[in-house]
């Protein structure tokens, strides 16, 4: 049953049901009972539950985690952490590693996923199974992914094997310990690049999906080619997504965790692995937090830079 | 010389055929209008034309040039979209500079074409500003504007006044109409709206069901309809159309009626109403009166038939009463058992 809204027009002909009513203003039924007036307050308290998840599990931790940060052992406000974290010599090759594999990963990502959804775009038969097949790494937590490319690229895996067989090397060769840094940074990049490119592809696909065709037409009828088409329509109307795709997979990649671990171990530093050493193995949950707010920070830096970078003119959206 | 000759062209979209054999011929600087009711197939045939869309079979050829299998870029021609398709994070300077630009016009040139383009459709003052800042109106004009700083030897437009307001609609009309007139570039128009398809056109092609029912002239597709449908379907109110099997209403008012005959078709204002009774006459009962102004209609029932009949105003018209009428019997059409005209 549909609801009205009736403003100091009770009298009105129109609604006989009302004339003579007392409550003037209110919701009513459509036929012209009174229904129960929404409290203005129902908003909130629907919210509420939702509003709580979040003061709980994500401000309060966060507060948490400022606290230990910028705090010594005895609750003084201090940088002692701070400190401790950067003489570490850990520290700076965590940080180059990480921003390594974010620029390395990220770029690749972007451009792959594009590709992928411009070839998904114009496909018509098996749309939806070729987007459902691409996107199954998506459903792979990124421990067992890094499992899964362990089981390739190890010693006995079948990535030697396969050059073994190709005739290429003698003997398998081991890709990923600290003789051969290059080719364990380059595994992990491929791990991160088989594991969650498809996030990236999900955002661009229904940006794609979102770009009326007539776009794409007119810019076809007045002469544009192909790769016109996509630098000068397509790229710029996609822009929101693309902040949307980039901004998500720029924080995930300052994330990343477990495929470093599993590939890497303690060869390949990484922030993340760094706080969780410094937390479980050191047992200073203070150096911990304050990895995590090295994290914190880099990751709103770049938000801040991809909202400024991508963003689109109010009068220049459609 | 650009004529465009579309000939067999068919479409199927699945199980759907959404044209059947479709041939069309149009002139030189011709103005053609494909005017039919929606789902007829028009505004597809106008995209396999403009090459958005292949035909299954068929050919195209735009002066001369077969362009079945070239895509739109290379057809020289230029297209107004029904929701203007203005690119939105272009400025209107970018947007109608858009078709000279990927033809590498020299900037300075592009510069002074769209700048008296701009002067000409009257949004020199919009140049800077983006499609989100126009108006519904504005936005159609910087279409047209970017259709025809191409001097594109073929426009396609694509039910371009269906998203205005009727008064703007009204207006662009004839200023439309003036600006093809003026540049003289062969037309082929889409329109659901025959009053726009009248005014308009040069020829008008009336579509149905994925076939061309009648090409030609505004005049004839109204006095002479073709079909029973395009009588139907043109003029407000349509052409009546009196059942006539039996010869019995055409003697009555002294009709020649050719032998296959099955209904009679006549327009309400070519019908001459008496208040009297008077030789070969219809004598018909009045139903409902609506008085329009300029004229008035009524409806009247001839033997559970209804007609519909323009009156001149000052006639005092009561519901119920019974009138005479008499149909002009040169502007009769015949038709038969299919709804296909009959010659006299």
């Amino acid at each position: 049953m549909g609801l009205f809204r009736v403003q100091a027009r009770a009298f009105e002909p129109t609604y006989p049901l009302l004339q003579g009513a007392e409550i003037a203003v209110g919701w009513y039924r459509l036929d012209g009972r009174v229904a129960v007036k929404p409290n203005p307050w129902l908003p909130y308290l629907l919210l509420g539950p939702a509003g709580i998840f979040v003061l709980v599990f994500f401000v309060y931790p966060f507060l948490q985690v400022f606290f230990l940060a910028f705090q010594d052992s005895a609750g003084q406000w201090s940088l002692e952490n701070f400190r401790v974290m950067v003489d570490d010599f850990n520290f700076a090759p965590s940080l180059i590693n990480t921003l390594m594999l974010c620029f390395a990963v990220v770029p690749v990502q972007i451009c792959l996923a594009l590709v992928m959804a411009m070839m998904i775009s114009r496909v018509d038969r098996g749309r939806d199974t070729l987007l459902y097949i691409w996107t199954i790494p998506l459903g792979i937590s990124d421990l067992a992914a890094g499992i899964i490319w362990l089981s390739i690229l190890e010693q006995s895996g079948f990535f030697n094997s396969l050059l073994g067989y190709a005739g290429l090397i003698d003997q398998p060769l081991n890709w990923l310990n600290y003789q051969n840094p290059v080719a364990l940074f380059f595994a992990v990049v491929v791990a991160e690049i088989w594991r969650a490119t498809a996030i990236v592809l999900v955002i661009l696909v229904a940006g794609v999906g979102l770009i009326p065709k007539e776009y794409n037409e007119a810019a076809e009828v007045f002469g544009a080619g192909t790769w016109r088409r996509f630098f000068t329509i397509t790229l710029p109307l996609l822009r929101p997504s693309l902040q949307s795709a980039l901004i998500l997979r720029t924080l995930l990649a300052f994330e990343v965790f477990a495929v470093v671990l599993i590939l890497g171990g303690i060869d390949l530093p990484v922030l993340m692995g760094e706080s969780f050493k410094w937390q479980f193995e050191y047992r200073d949950a203070g150096v911990a937090a304050t990895y995590a707010v090295v994290i914190l920070g880099i990751s709103i830096a770049f938000t801040l830079l991809f909202l400024w970078a991508l963003r689109v003119p109010e009068e220049a959206q459609g | 010389m650009t004529g465009i000759s579309v000939a067999g062209i068919q479409k199927r979209f699945g199980a759907y055929q959404a044209l059947t054999s479709v041939s069309l011929e149009v002139r030189d600087s011709e103005f053609t209008v494909l005017l039919g009711p929606s789902g007829c197939g028009k505004s597809t045939l106008l995209r396999i034309i403009a090459g958005l869309e292949y035909a299954d079979g068929g050919t195209i050829d735009i002066g001369q040039r077969r362009v079945n299998d070239l895509p739109p870029r290379l057809r020289r021609i230029a297209m107004v979209f029904q929701n203007y398709a203005v690119f939105p994070h272009m400025t209107i300077y970018d947007n109608v500079a858009f078709g000279l630009r990927t033809r590498k016009t020299p900037e300075a040139e592009v510069r002074t074409r769209v700048m008296r383009m701009a002067e000409l459709m009257d949004i020199g003052a919009q140049l800077s500003k983006y499609s989100a800042q126009l108006s519904g109106g504005q936005r159609q004009r910087v279409a047209v504007a970017r259709a025809l700083v191409v001097e594109p030897e073929v426009l396609l437009m694509d039910e371009p006044l269906s998203n205005l307001d009727a008064l703007l609609r009204l207006q662009m009309r004839a200023e439309l109409k003036s600006l093809l007139q003026e540049f003289n570039t062969t037309t082929i128009y889409v329109t659901h709206d025959q009053v726009e398809a009248m005014s308009l056109a040069d020829r008008i092609a009336v579509m149905n069901g994925g076939h061309i029912e009648q090409y030609g002239s505004p005049m004839q597709i109204y006095s002479r309809p073709a079909t029973r449908f395009v009588g139907g379907f043109i003029g407000n109110p349509p052409m009546n159309f009196l059942l006539d099997d039996h010869h019995s209403y055409s003697r009555q008012v002294g009709l020649e009626r050719p032998g296959k005959a099955h209904s009679l078709g006549i327009r309400p204002e070519d019908i001459q109403v008496y208040r009297e009774m008077a030789t070969q006459c219809w004598p018909v009962k009045v139903g409902v009166v609506e008085c329009l102004g300029p004229m008035q209609q009524f409806t009247a029932e001839l033997d559970h038939q209804m007609l519909r009949v323009t009156a001149d105003p000052d006639l005092a018209l009561h519901s119920g009463e019974t009138l005479y009428l008499r149909p002009d019997p040169a502007k009769v059409c015949w038709y038969d058992g299919e709804g296909r005209m009959l010659p006299v």
